[in-house]
């Protein structure tokens, strides 16, 4: 109510001004705007500083007083919990980038901070926000033909170039050093779960990260095979190693008996006692026998909710069976491993066949740093599947390489779905620039002046790249853009030599993918924003 | 005062003159705020929730945002509600409606002023209303007999809706879209039978019409991930443990292994049920409840694809379109209706996978798969297509097309002008004052624009003082244009709605002259 009372007052009090009140409050409308555009720039001004390869980290401390020290614009955003509504339009912007890129998180925000600087100026000027709008979407759309006309194409065998683009990726992060590491086995894992049928579709999930502390990044290590975070229950003496497995992985429990009904034993006397114990004994030894029956010399056992996957007394059959025993697999973890191991989870023992077992050459546990893993090597007919086990001296860079490792996967995973590559280092940023000025000159009225202001803003990513590696912008900028209007059009910013060098040679390529999505993303962005005049609190 | 002890405390009461203003000024902020989102160049709102989750939607659709306005004034909950039934009705025109309504009522609240009796205004507007019908109904075209033509009708509908939305840079793409899915439909209004699938990542010009039937759900490890000439039973049942449901019962034994048998009998009563529901000879088997695993592995033996935890509208549609019925129990297979479809496999849409059933039984059937940047452009996209959905669906079956642009308000001002010329008596005025309202609305659009509104409007008045005028508001130049040429169409049965619902609820409004505001219940706790 009080928000219509308070829109209600100034008309009461004037009624006959009625006919042309559709000029009048625009006051507030224009606030509105420019607060959620600033609030908007706040945001991408944060995350400026991370951009590029000589970008800088932020340290974020969550309420819970968990330390996250990262460079990715997707990981930053999402952890500062901002309130205003425009900003948090950002935060989600970021994510879609992550979504359908996985890289170019800081980038894009970036970029929708620029356009909206642009943007208010033009504001300011008077123009209509649609006509800014619009004119913006005519400019993005001729921009990712720009793109998509300097693009190179590019052929899966081509691994080199791929290995370059995810180096680029790594580049900009913390783990830079360890980029000629971690960008083959990026492209590794990737190209090991293309499915050959469905080429262009790679499912991220097929990769399974397992971060372990200890040892350097140096130890990340890609294996073509499966492996568990979990040590081998061995508390009652079972094997550690196992060669020639035979693999089971069961969803139901090696423990005692329960029924969903409720039941309670009685005991009236103390000789029955003895005869429940070994009622239980023999329980579960005739399960074990069973599963002794079918050959299957390693366990897989999911979590249960409900009782005991294994107890005590399990195991200890188990490891006189000389089975080996990995417990407490999650449920969602079971098609994938189902998947890589190329067999079916058995849910009941009576469905316990040899034809649902997966073969493996080598079922062992290793010690991995302070904690243990288990590795199952030379699996059988396996999935098209991969681990890859990150390791790092703290939980810190252990995170922080994950998700550079992510980037680097979804940067070949990008190259996988739309076969192109594009130069980096700004060189697509200031030929965009470049190019739709010329175009604004050719367009008259409104739309030239918005398309103008478009081409410019593009500018700030090499600006931004150039004042994050310490170099002078603005003679960098106007250096660039000389060169690119002298027809070099792969002219970027080498950061490590610190001038501007045509940046294909220096293998600095990004998929096109990252390029066109972080422009278009951050466009529709920015026009969302300027469409909105009013911010009504709501139930 | 007597009254006063009539009522119980803290219930109030205004009367006569306060409690129209009271209504007045209600119905018009609810107008004011919602009227700048009128037009190819209104603006969207954000919305923020005061909940925990500060959850943001930014939307320019007149029906969402009053819906979850916080209200107090029982005048202002009136508009609100008629934008609901508009929104029901016709599906568009939310915000038309209900600044109409506060145009009328802010031009009648000056006739009040001047001391004309509610009942004679309300008198007036109902003949001006009506004469507008009338104006309308002349100028209607319909294209019924051409397919063609009346294709090319629905098409510009469609756009002229969706210029107004966010899908505004890609209105022809979803007009398509639009205008193919309600063909399908073959004249029915059963939009339950279009799936609209949000995955975001993308862009919206990659969203696409698909024949069939999309789940977003995965299927069981082990199972079969394509089937052809698919039988699917279609179940809400209980799948995880069938639990003996006796209340308090409760089994005591003595020994280990008759533990052990009650749950293996348990077991089997779960197999018995699965093999039941195999006896239907399915292949294909969708269960609203989980699946859990034991149930899950004798699926996968059978060779039947189990599809669990399917949400409730998905499961109701899913057994719309494939012609079957939810089955709860499996006793009689001869009496459960089995669905089918010629396909099921398993699609991938940006990251997710998802169930894909194409030559599903009922052919109108359809999805449209939104793509977009991010889940606030997704959500308005999707009340956008809805929003033209429904337009295209109601003109599927009442086939009179107009013309936008502010062309129908401004023929039906004409002739309400007339109509006051010709009728004397008080009830001129009110006639008069329709007129103006009504004009009003071009006159927003305009303003929305940034345009010169009191210069555009004089000019289409003039415009429209010839016979047979097709001229309106051309937005995009800011010039007065031929709709006809521009191709901007609405649909009458919109318009219809729109003048009709405003001005009856402008008349209740109108009528009130007592406001009692019942007391509050308490709340002690709070206090």
């Amino acid at each position: 109510m009080a928000a219509v009372a308070h829109i209600a007052q100034p008309r009461a009090a004037a009624p006959s001004s009625s006919k042309t009140e559709s000029y009048v409050d625009n006051k507030r409308r224009e606030d509105v705007r420019m607060a959620n555009i600033q609030a908007a720039r706040a945001v991408a001004d944060a995350v400026r500083t991370s951009l590029g390869p000589k970008g800088m980290d932020k340290m974020i401390a969550s309420a819970s007083g968990e330390v996250v020290i990262t460079n990715d614009g997707a990981t930053i955003l999402n952890k500062m919990e901002v309130l205003q509504p425009a900003a948090k339009m950002l935060v989600d912007l970021s994510r879609s980038q992550d979504a359908a890129a996985g890289d170019g998180t800081t980038t894009v925000v970036v970029l929708a901070g620029a356009l909206l600087g642009a943007c208010q100026g033009l504001l300011t000027r008077g123009i209509h926000p649609t006509t800014i709008s619009d004119a913006i979407h005519k400019s993005c759309a001729k921009a990712v033909d720009i793109l998509q006309a300097m693009a190179v194409p590019l052929e899966l065998t081509d691994r080199e170039s791929l290995i370059k683009s995810a180096a680029t990726s790594l580049n900009s992060k913390v783990v830079s050093q360890y980029s000629s590491l971690l960008a083959p086995l990026a492209v590794d894992a990737v190209l090991s779960v293309v499915d050959p049928a469905r080429p262009d579709l790679v499912d991220l999930r097929d990769i399974k990260i397992v971060k372990k502390l200890g040892g350097t990044v140096d130890d990340t290590e890609l294996v073509k095979g499966l492996v568990f975070d979990k040590k081998v229950s061995h508390s009652a003496g079972g094997p550690s190693r196992m060669e020639n497995a035979k693999i089971a992985v069961i969803q139901f429990q090696i423990s005692p008996p329960k029924t969903d009904i409720e039941q309670s034993i009685v005991v009236s006397d103390y000789s029955q006692m003895d005869r429940i114990l070994k009622e239980e004994r023999n329980y579960i030894l005739g399960i074990i026998k069973k599963i002794r029956a079918t050959g299957c010399n390693v366990l897989l056992i999911q979590k249960s909710i409900l009782r005991d996957a294994v107890t005590d007394l399990s195991l200890h059959y188990l490891a006189k069976a000389k089975i080996l025993v990995i417990k407490d697999v999650e449920r969602d973890e079971i098609e994938f491993i189902t998947k890589t191991l190329n067999c079916l989870p058995i849910a009941n023992i009576e469905h316990f066949r040899e034809e649902k077992l997966g073969f493996a050459d080598c079922v062992e546990e290793v010690s991995v740093g302070e904690g243990k893993i288990v590795k199952i090597m030379g699996i059988k007919d396996m999935g098209r599947t991969t681990t890859v086990v990150v390791r790092g001296s703290n939980q810190l860079v252990i995170d922080e390489a994950e998700r550079s490792l992510h980037d680097a996967l979804c940067v070949v995973r990008c190259l996988v779905n739309k076969k192109f590559l594009i130069a980096g280092g700004g060189a697509p940023e200031i030929e965009l620039s470049r190019q739709l000025g010329a175009w604004a000159k050719e367009l008259t009225g409104m739309e030239s002046y918005c398309v103008k202001e478009f081409a410019e803003a593009l500018e700030v990513i090499p600006y931004t790249l150039a004042e994050n590696a310490g170099l002078n912008p603005i003679a960098i900028v106007t250096e660039l853009r000389n060169k690119h209007a002298q027809g070099e059009i792969n002219a970027g910013i080498n950061v490590r030599k610190g001038q501007i060098t045509n940046i294909l040679e220096e293998n600095v390529v990004q998929p096109l993918l990252v390029s066109t999505s972080a422009v278009t993303l951050a466009t529709e962005c920015v026009r969302m924003m300027l469409k909105i005049d009013d911010i009504v609190t709501v139930r | 005062m007597a009254i006063e002890r009539l009522l119980k405390d803290e219930a109030t009461e205004e009367k006569g003159e306060r409690a129209r203003m009271a209504s007045f000024i209600g119905a018009m902020a609810i107008a004011d705020l919602v009227k700048t989102t009128l037009g190819p160049k209104g603006m969207d709102k954000i919305l923020q929730s005061t909940d925990r989750g500060r959850s943001l939607t930014v939307t320019n659709d007149g029906a969402t945002i009053l819906k979850s306005l916080h209200i107090d004034n029982p005048a202002a909950k009136v508009l609100v509600d008629i934008s609901k039934v508009q929104d029901d009705e016709v599906g568009d025109g939310t915000t038309s409606v209900v600044v109409l309504a506060g145009e009328l009522l802010r031009e009648a609240e000056k006739l009040t002023m001047a001391k004309i009796h509610p009942m004679t205004i309300i008198a007036g507007y109902r003949m001006a209303a009506e004469c507008a019908r009338n104006a309308l109904l002349q100028r209607t075209m319909d294209n019924k007999q051409d397919p063609e033509k009346f294709r090319e009708d629905l098409m510009k509908i469609a756009i002229t809706t969706l210029s107004s939305k966010i899908l505004s840079q890609d209105k022809e793409h979803f007009a398509k879209l639009a205008v193919d899915a309600v063909m399908r439909l073959k004249g029915s209004t059963n939009l339950e039978a279009i799936q609209i699938i949000k995955k975001a990542g993308g862009s919206l010009s990659d969203s696409f019409l698909d024949e069939g039937f999309i789940l977003d759900k995965k299927i069981g490890i082990g199972q079969p991930k394509r089937i052809e000439n698919a039988k699917i039973l279609v179940a809400n049942t209980a799948m995880d443990t069938d639990k003996v449901k006796i209340y308090g019962a409760r089994v005591r034994v003595d020994s280990m292994a008759k533990v052990a048998q009650i749950e293996a009998a348990e077991k089997e009563k779960m197999r018995e049920k699965v093999q039941k529901i195999v006896a239907h000879g399915i292949n294909c088997f969708v269960n609203r409840q989980l699946i859990y695993n034991f149930p899950e592995e004798l699926f996968a033996d059978a060779g039947i694809l189990a599809i669990e935890h399917a949400d409730f509208d998905g499961i109701e549609r899913l057994a719309l379109v494939t012609g079957g019925e939810i089955a709860s129990t499996f006793d009689n297979p001869e009496s459960v209706k089995l669905g089918h479809c010629k396909l099921i496999e398993e699609i991938m849409i940006g990251e997710d996978k998802l169930i894909h059933f194409s030559g599903v039984e009922m052919g109108q059937a359809c999805t449209i798969v939104l793509r977009g940047a991010s889940s606030h452009v997704l959500d308005e996209a999707e009340r956008s297509l809805h929003d033209a959905l429904c337009v295209l669906s109601q003109t599927v079956n009442d086939t009179r097309v107009l013309f936008g642009g502010g062309w129908p308000e401004m023929v039906m001002a004409r002739q309400v002008d007339e109509l006051a010329r010709r009728t004397p008596g008080k009830k001129s005025h009110a006639i008069e004052a329709f007129s103006r309202a009504l004009q009003i609305i071009p006159t927003i659009i305009a303003g929305n624009a940034g345009l010169d509104s009191a210069e555009l409007i004089s000019q289409l008045r003039a415009e429209h003082h010839k016979e047979n005028s097709k001229a309106g508001i051309d937005v995009i130049t800011g010039n007065v244009g031929d709709m006809e040429k521009l191709g901007i169409s609405e649909s009458f049965k919109v318009k219809q709605a729109v003048l009709l619902s405003a001005t009856e609820a402008a008349e209740m409004i109108l009528r009130v002259d007592e406001i009692i505001t019942c007391a509050p219940r308490k709340r002690e706790d709070r206090m």
